[in-house]
């Protein structure tokens, strides 16, 4: 083994490993995804060609030890660590020889091999170890033996690429998040640098790194936005930038790649339809695909939980199953962790059998029903009695009521546990909603006039009036009579613009906080809770 | 063999934000981490101590990465423990870092079975508390069986309850595990966590700060007993104010409790925890 050749080689393989290190990054899903595998064999790699910089080794022996110093003391990361064995196995068998044969570079393999299963205690198949493995078996080929070692490494090569290609096979959290191996990628990144150090071939392009990805492995990335939109718009002289910059108002993660006659559009965003007219002004659009990321994040965890994957991800312990009216409603409620949300409430009560319904697909035994309204909770008793699973229902009078439940909802916890506290919120829970009077009527000693707004606290009325300020501010003083310090407030169809309002009430007491957010229900322009 | 800490020493890694512990006591050491911001890089406490690093988190336009220590950096702590016939090294949960990986290279390395390799299962302070709890029975004499009884004991009744002010930290640096369950929540609701088995998980989320102290005082005192030798110990990223009400509620719910550390979190684990976080840990020990 000569230096000024191992340096090359290094410094071949480190080249074309930085070109890719962006796209290894992205593929880190396993063991932490952290996306940093690219990043920390780069910086392995580095501090490698470093050293042999600095090398005055003269023989063999000497050039082995400085590369497998240099490994270990650089190696960064998991990826990093068990890359610095594979150099070690693979340089001590070199060191032992002065010039380098096909044979020798099957045992140097071998070495490299055993030298990573060696050194990880429990080692898991579908990673960079399987995929050093069968370089090795390659290498060790009979056929292989006799040929040039550039031959050889080129075939070794090809093994690698391939075994990198099956790590989804053997790994579940690999193919649920739809990619390969990082550290395998990242090794035979380094090998093809190696080989064309070795062979002197020009390196070929690295590939985009958008088309690299596959779709789930993108929604990896966690978004506000609940719709994945993915479409093509075929035209001519389309503008990629004009359209890029379109779609970055409307949501993230986007992605616009292909050329003046054909766009590939990936963007996430709660507004697909605007995206898909934002395509047809300029072109015809093809190819949609719209997917509820919520929804596939529920369904990813539950492939994980059937799986049994080691994974990051939770393993649900509780389901829960959530009555509730309008979009806005529906979404805090899915955001919160609701497993399912039937839509309903006042004046739409869902059926039993569309409660039980919900409750069987959702992919635990224990199950939490909110029925979010006075008039449903009766119905979500006789389904809990129908369903074989084990269902309770946490009695939520109202859409805020149980929001307040809901946030105390941790899937992952037991149902005893999680009805606990969800029962204790709603004990703790003062609500009140402002509606529109329908007709002329006296109820609880108030006179209400039809279009009036009506203040309700706890379900009885306290207040009408046409001025909804005055309305309001009598709600807002009664529904915080017991000192709480937290208002919630879901607006409604018809909601009332609500400027100012955040800022009067923090003024009149700063130890307040307010949220605000649109529930879309019917019927209700404003609920509030106070907990 | 009899060990002492005349013969036995502890390597613990940054993640224990302990960095006191080798002027305190002799046969102890101290291994960083690394602290990446864009292309600078930092031994934990060595070179970024906690208050510069949250100074630089609220400043630096690029988010901090973590890196565990290289095999050779704890060959070099090795090294410097010839004088000892035992090491244990003791380490943040494997499930969340590769440290305790580089650790079982470099005692592979030194070779023989010198080197004892603890996965802690856990992070933070309670390592610090696993470190005391082994020096307490290195100070009258012990056995490898029977620190491995304590080891085994810890990692069933070491508890630590956290709490953060959001999750985007743990899940940038994917170490959210099954927390993940209440993460990507559009409200300003404070999760309470674990750790169980090795990674994160959540186990309560409230609303607002003083709920998240009643949840910690109803667990700790349903998990506990008010007996001599419980420890406990809290750690916060950049909020102080944390550590009187914290201890103040240690006392209240069990006088007998002893307050055995109070520290800042470190670059790394704050890395990962996000400014504002807070965690309380106890473990009973009579020895």
């Amino acid at each position: 083994m000569e230096l000024e050749l191992v340096r090359h080689l290094a410094r071949s393989a480190m080249q074309n490993l930085e070109a890719h290190r962006r796209r290894i990054d992205d593929l880190n899903v396993y063991p932490v995804p952290d996306g940093d595998t690219g990043t920390n064999l780069v910086l392995t790699l580095r501090s490698i060609v470093e050293a042999l910089d600095a090398s005055t080794a003269t023989d063999s022996e000497a050039v082995a030890k400085d590369v497998t110093r240099a490994a270990l003391m650089g190696a960064r990361g998991n990826s990093g660590v068990i890359f610095s064995q594979i150099v070690r196995g693979f340089v001590e068998v070199l060191g032992e020889h002065e010039g380098i044969s096909s044979a020798l570079l099957g045992r140097a393999f071998r070495g490299a091999s055993d030298t990573a299963y060696r050194a990880v205690k429990r080692p898991v198949e579908g990673t960079m170890l399987t995929v050093i493995r069968e370089m090795a078996e390659e290498s060790e080929k009979k056929e292989h033996r006799r040929v040039p070692p550039a031959d050889l490494l080129r075939a070794v090569l090809a093994a690698g690429e391939d075994a990198v290609a099956r790590t989804p096979e053997l790994l579940d959290v690999l193919r649920n998040a739809g990619v390969v191996d990082a550290g395998g990628a990242g090794l035979v990144e380094i090998a093809r640098g190696m080989v064309h150090g070795a062979t002197g071939e020009e390196l070929p392009e690295a590939p985009m790194e958008a088309d690299a990805l596959g779709f789930d492995a993108i929604h990896q990335e966690l978004s506000e936005y609940r719709y994945c939109t993915v479409f093509v718009v075929e035209g001519e002289s389309l503008d990629k930038d004009g359209l890029e910059a379109e779609l970055e108002k409307i949501g993230d993660s986007l992605l616009v790649v292909g050329d003046a006659t054909a766009l590939k559009v990936h963007v996430h965003t709660d507004d697909p339809g605007h995206a898909l007219m934002l395509g047809t002004a300029v072109g015809v659009v093809e190819g949609v695909e719209i997917a509820n990321m919520h929804h596939q994040t529920a369904q990813r965890e539950v492939r994980l939980l059937e799986g049994g994957a080691p994974s990051a991800l939770a393993t649900l312990a509780t389901g829960l199953v959530a009555v509730c009216p309008g979009r806005g409603n529906r979404r805090l409620f899915e955001s919160l962790g609701a497993t399912r949300v039937i839509e309903g409430g006042q004046s739409m009560n869902p059926s039993a059998k569309d409660i039980v319904d919900a409750v069987e697909a959702v992919p635990t035994d224990d199950v939490l029903v909110l029925p979010n309204n006075s008039n449903v909770i009766l119905t979500a008793e006789q389904a809990a009695s129908m369903s074989g699973k084990t269902v309770r229902v946490i009695p939520s009078k109202s859409v805020q009521a149980g929001f307040a439940a809901m946030g105390r909802f941790v899937p992952t916890e037991s149902a005893d546990e999680n009805e606990r506290a969800m029962l204790e919120e709603l004990e703790g829970a003062a609500t009140a909603e402002i509606t529109v009077a329908s007709r002329d009527a006296s109820l609880d000693g108030v006179d209400i006039r039809e279009g009036e707004y009506l203040g309700l606290v706890d379900d009885v009325a306290v207040i009408s009036g046409s001025d909804l300020d005055v309305v309001l501010d009598e709600v807002v003083d009664r529904v915080l009579a017991g000192g709480q310090g937290f208002l919630t407030i879901l607006t409604g169809e018809n909601a009332p613009p609500l400027d100012g309002l955040v800022a009067s009430l923090e003024e009149r007491d700063p130890h307040l906080e307010v949220e605000i957010h649109e529930g879309g229900q019917p019927h209700y322009p404003l609920l509030l809770v106070a907990q | 063999m009899n060990l002492t800490s005349e013969n036995t020493a502890i390597v613990l890694d940054s993640t224990s934000d302990y960095p006191d512990a080798p002027a305190r006591f002799p046969n102890m050491r101290f291994v960083p981490l690394y602290v990446r911001f864009g292309d600078e890089t930092f031994r934990d406490y060595l070179e970024l101590g906690p208050a510069e690093f949250y100074e630089k988190l609220r400043t630096s336009p690029v988010t901090p990465a973590t890196a565990q220590p290289t095999p050779a950096d704890f060959v070099e702590a090795y090294e410097t423990l010839s004088a000892y016939e035992r090491i244990y090294s003791l380490h943040v949960s494997a499930k969340v870092s590769g440290t305790f990986q580089s650790a079982e290279l470099a005692a592979q390395d030194v070779g023989g079975d010198k080197v004892r390799v603890v996965d802690s299962m856990t992070a933070s302070l309670a390592i610090a508390m696993l470190a005391h709890a082994i020096q307490r029975r290195l100070a009258r004499g012990t056995t490898d069986d029977e620190i491995s009884a304590l080891v085994e004991r810890f990692h069933v009744h070491c508890d630590v309850l956290f709490t953060v002010e959001t999750l985007e930290y743990l899940q940038r640096g994917g170490r959210i595990g099954k927390a993940q369950a209440v993460a990507g929540s559009l409200l300003n609701l404070r999760p309470v966590l674990s750790v169980e088995n090795g990674e994160v998980v959540a186990v309560a989320r409230v609303r607002g700060k003083q709920k998240a102290v009643a949840e910690i005082e109803r667990r700790f005192a349903d998990a506990t007993t008010d007996e001599p030798g419980l420890r406990v110990a809290v750690a916060h990223a950049d909020s102080a104010e944390w550590v009187g009400t914290l201890s103040e509620l240690a006392w209240r719910v069990r006088p007998n409790a002893e307050v055995e550390f109070t520290s800042t979190l470190g670059a790394v684990v704050g890395t990962h925890a996000g400014p504002g976080a807070v965690g309380f840990f106890w473990f009973q020990d009579t020895d």
